[in-house]
């Protein structure tokens, strides 16, 4: 009987203890930003990390996903603070009253890569013409196309190129395969296949690097400004979540686009190589509209006296 | 095709030597890794023995009208695809789901509680069935003796310990081993939800795969660790009984 109950005891104690270590741990200041599987795979984040954190004071948390997915977390209040690169849903996610303010903070491009050889003889400076040699090759059986197919930005850009050539119901289509994968991966899936992809420049020079031969894939274009990759931060609206951790997605946002924070993702390298360029304040230049307001907003909240 | 074989195994034994190169130099952020693993996977063991043990002597020591089906859907679950239990967890804590105002989706208490709801029903389910396969005479015995109720669970669970340590040997092997539920609620935070199957994945995808092979013998010598601490457990009973 006494052994029942101290055996009894016991375990209930355990159990009490370790829920207690389980749920009560102290969980710290932090920030959670939704982002694209290309910075955080080109190791963009991991980066920044410490930069930010000695600055603010404030962990830099990231869950990387297709821009469609970081969307939808933060449509659910799951996170702070977005950085993606597809323009139409993140000027769809502010319309639609769920974030407030949207800045583009920096930019690389996209480029079309293949299998070694060109088979396709993609090789354009005009990515539709490039795009449009892939159909062909692949309709006569000589090319296959791996798509992102996640509703990434990457995807949703796949698509328009698509459908400025004219040529819909992908899915149906032999030659085109739909990986439903993160850029890495859907860029091994492509050197694997020998198949053509469009993959954000960042993602594709860590992979080749870590990579090496082993990667069988070359681009095939690059340059086009239709394959313009700009990133924005966008700020969630803090009534319509009032459990998001405000103060810091405001400092995330300051931090990244302070002359620090500008600085080091200009200076961030891959294998030797630049891959994201710093542009809030100045996307005239490359062609954007500008963004007078935002920067407005952006100056005042840090003249507001934030910690960058 | 010889190439692509040498590179095959030439991977492997980066890896390989890698993976105790990681371990000898006592990486900060692999042994931080390793250690998030290792606490989240057992405490939901702990937590899934906890609340799985006690559920499923009352399913095998009681007759109540369903009880074959109580124990088919407890089955069930024990193959329940962790990915379906991330996703059912996820809509639980995110802040716009019930459980919201928790606060602890993308935590290491978030991935505890979603494999503890994968050991769970594996302890159960194992509980049940060892409970079961007891001697009837024994039971017979201990009614018949009219011993308080608690005294009598003692006794039987005492009989049926090899069984219960296979189960949390099942339900460790189960939450250690998953990636997607994990992935799910904790997100793959690089230092604070980032365990050894997610940075597995994520070191795959990058195309580190020397690392992502260090990694994958690291998960085995742990997993090797505590089954060998429980097997021993379970051979020094054996020889008791």
């Amino acid at each position: 009987m006494d052994h029942a109950k101290l055996a009894l005891l016991a375990s209930a104690t355990i159990v009490a203890v370790l829920l207690g270590v389980a749920f009560l741990g102290p969980s710290g200041e932090r920030v959670i930003v939704a982002t694209t599987t290309s910075t955080a795979d080109s190791g963009l984040m991991d980066y920044l990390k410490p930069y930010f954190e000695a600055e603010c004071g404030t962990s830099l948390s990231w869950i990387s996903l297709g821009s469609g997915q970081a969307v939808a977390v933060a449509s659910r209040g799951d996170a702070d603070v977005l950085l993606i690169h597809d323009r139409e849903r993140e000027e769809q996610f502010v319309s639609s009253g769920n974030g407030t303010l949207r800045v583009t903070v920096f930019y690389n491009d996209f480029i079309i890569v293949g299998p070694i050889g060109d088979p396709a003889n993609a090789s354009s400076r005009d990515a539709k013409v490039s795009m449009g040699s892939i159909a062909n090759a692949g309709r006569s059986g000589a090319a296959l196309f791996v798509s992102r197919g996640d509703n990434s930005g990457t995807h949703a850009l796949e698509k328009r190129l698509w459908a400025a050539l004219g040529i819909g119901e992908l899915e149906n289509l032999g030659w085109y395969k739909s990986a439903g994968s993160g850029m890495s991966a859907t860029l091994r899936l492509a050197s694997e296949l020998g198949a053509y992809t469009l993959a954000d420049r960042a993602t594709f020079c860590r992979l080749k690097g870590s990579m090496g031969e082993a990667l069988r894939l070359e681009v095939v274009c690059e340059g086009d400004p239709s394959l313009l990759n700009p990133y924005s931060v966008v700020l969630l609206n803090s009534s319509r979540y009032p459990k998001i951790r405000y103060e810091q997605a405001i400092d995330f946002l300051l931090f990244i686009t302070s002359p620090e924070g500008q600085g080091l993702v200009g200076n961030f390298t891959v294998s030797g190589e630049r891959v994201f360029f710093p542009i809030y304040g100045k996307t005239e230049s490359i062609g954007l509209p500008p963004e007078d307001e935002a920067v407005a907003i952006i100056e005042a909240l840090r003249t507001r006296g934030h910690v960058v | 095709m010889w190439c692509d074989s040498m590179g095959w195994i030439e991977i492997f034994l980066d890896g390989i030597s890698e993976a105790f190169g990681l371990i000898l130099s006592s990486d900060a952020e692999i042994l931080g890794i390793a250690a998030l693993s290792l606490k989240v996977s057992m405490i939901a063991t702990l937590l899934g023995a906890a609340f799985g043990v006690p559920l499923g002597f009352l399913i095998a020591s009681r007759s109540f009208y369903g009880r074959s089906l109580t124990i088919a859907v407890i089955n069930t679950f024990m193959g329940i695809p962790p990915v379906v239990v991330g996703l059912a967890v996820y809509l639980l804590l995110s802040s716009s789901g019930p459980l919201g105002f928790l606060s602890i989706l993308y935590t290491p208490q978030a991935m505890i509680l979603a494999q503890t709801l994968l050991t769970f029903p594996v302890v159960c389910g194992l509980t049940v069935s060892s409970i079961l396969a007891l001697d009837q005479r024994l039971k017979e015995t201990l009614q018949s003796l009219s011993a308080p109720k608690l005294w009598e669970a003692f006794i039987l669970l005492r009989e049926s310990r090899i069984g219960l340590i296979t189960a949390v040997i099942a339900a460790f092997g189960a939450a250690i081993s998953e990636v997607g539920a994990i992935m799910m609620v904790g997100g793959n935070i690089l230092g604070y939800t980032r365990a050894l199957t997610t940075a597995i994945m994520l070191y795959t995808n990058t195309g580190e795969f020397a690392l992502a092979i260090a990694l994958g013998i690291i998960l085995l010598l742990l997993s090797f660790g505590v089954n060998l601490a429980l097997t021993i457990l379970q051979m020094r009973y054996r020889k008791k009984r």
